[in-house]
């Protein structure tokens, strides 16, 4: 784990933002049915507000394609914003022609990190 | 195509043996002993493919081959595990289409996307549709909802005063998110056109969508007055 601290100015820095990524798949490669690991980049975020169910959907993007990302039951998760990088660990469903995860496993990387 | 069962059931078995019937592969799961190892005395099942284990658990599902299946029907007794299968199987193995059987019509509300169910199937519901369309001629009876409430399957038996008796169906009314999807006449099915002229005593199904109920008035408008 990262250990973070508040520097001088501030800001929270963290110290060690090393993550294990290990194996990713593009999300242009990405296959419905199948267990997973991607990395890729939050291109857009919506919740569904109001009535019904809470939901919060995140479209994640690589160089090569995107997915989307469904968390139930949430308007909003701490440290996904726009432009974060995540890795997310589950399986995509096909819903007409998007890839889609609901409640995946996720860890937050930091944004300078390479992939 | 794939179908997995949960729940050897009534309900279960008699699924299985339709589905059978009709051609697919069906696998069917339950946790009572008793009722998987009765298979060959009680059940005329044949060509399925019967587990004994926890419906509700990951690795079991993922044993009996969940991961290829195109359709889970959580037919159980219980609700509560009805919602755990479903969960599961969207979740955990991207299952395409989810369909769960409603014990306790006041647990309808949960069934939902939430849960993973696509498709909800309310035996009480049902009846009471059931039964109001056996008994009601001329007026709106709401069979089945899809997609969460998105879609409806409304069904109209033309009373002689309905207001579109004699009239083609493009010049009945009907509003843009609707299509007739059937007409049951004389007991048997015609293929509505938009030429096709409605007749008295003609049960109409009508498929409707859109969020709340407004399309479906203007249906019923039309069919009924």
């Amino acid at each position: 784990m990262g250990l973070l601290r508040r520097s001088k100015s501030g800001t929270i820095v963290d110290d060690e933002p090393e993550v294990e990524v290990g194996q990713v798949t593009p999300l242009g490669e990405l296959q419905a049915r199948q267990r997973v690991r991607i990395v890729g980049e939050v291109a857009r975020m919506k919740t569904r507000p109001g009535h019904g169910i809470p939901a919060l959907t995140v479209t994640l993007q690589d160089t090569t394609g995107k997915a989307l990302v469904v968390w139930t039951g949430r308007r909003a998760i701490g440290g996904i914003t726009l432009g974060r990088r995540l890795l997310v660990e589950g399986v995509a469903f096909n819903r007409g022609g998007t890839l889609e995860f609901v409640n995946p496993v996720y860890t937050l990387l930091p944004r300078s990190a390479s992939s | 195509m794939k179908v997995l069962i949960a729940g050897a059931g009534s309900v279960g078995k008699h699924m299985a043996q339709q589905l059978v019937q009709s051609g697919h592969e069906v696998t069917i799961v339950d946790n009572d002993p008793n009722v998987v190892g009765d298979k060959d005395e009680r059940s005329p099942v044949n060509g399925v493919t019967w587990y004994l284990g926890d419906a509700c658990e990951v690795t079991f599902l993922d044993k009996v081959g969940i991961h290829e299946v195109d359709v889970v029907a959580a037919a159980t007794g219980d609700d509560e595990d009805n919602l755990v299968v479903s969960l599961l199987s969207k979740q955990e193995f991207a299952v395409p289409r989810v369909v769960a059987r409603v014990n306790n019509p006041k647990n309808e509300w949960m069934f939902t996307e939430m849960w993973g169910v696509d498709v909800s199937v309310s035996t009480p519901h049902l009846l009471t549709a059931l039964v109001e369309e056996a008994v009601n001629v001329g007026s709106l009876v709401r069979l089945l909802s899809l997609e969460g409430g998105r879609a409806r399957l409304d069904e109209v038996t033309l009373a002689e005063s309905s207001p579109a008796i004699g009239k083609e169906i493009r010049d009945a009314g009907f509003p843009r998110e609707s299509a007739v999807v059937a007409i049951v006449r004389a007991g048997h099915v015609v293929v509505p056109r938009l030429d096709t002229v409605l007749q008295s005593g003609d049960e109409v199904l009508v498929l409707v969508s859109g969020e709340g109920d407004e399309a479906d008035q203007v249906v019923r408008q039309a069919l009924v007055g």
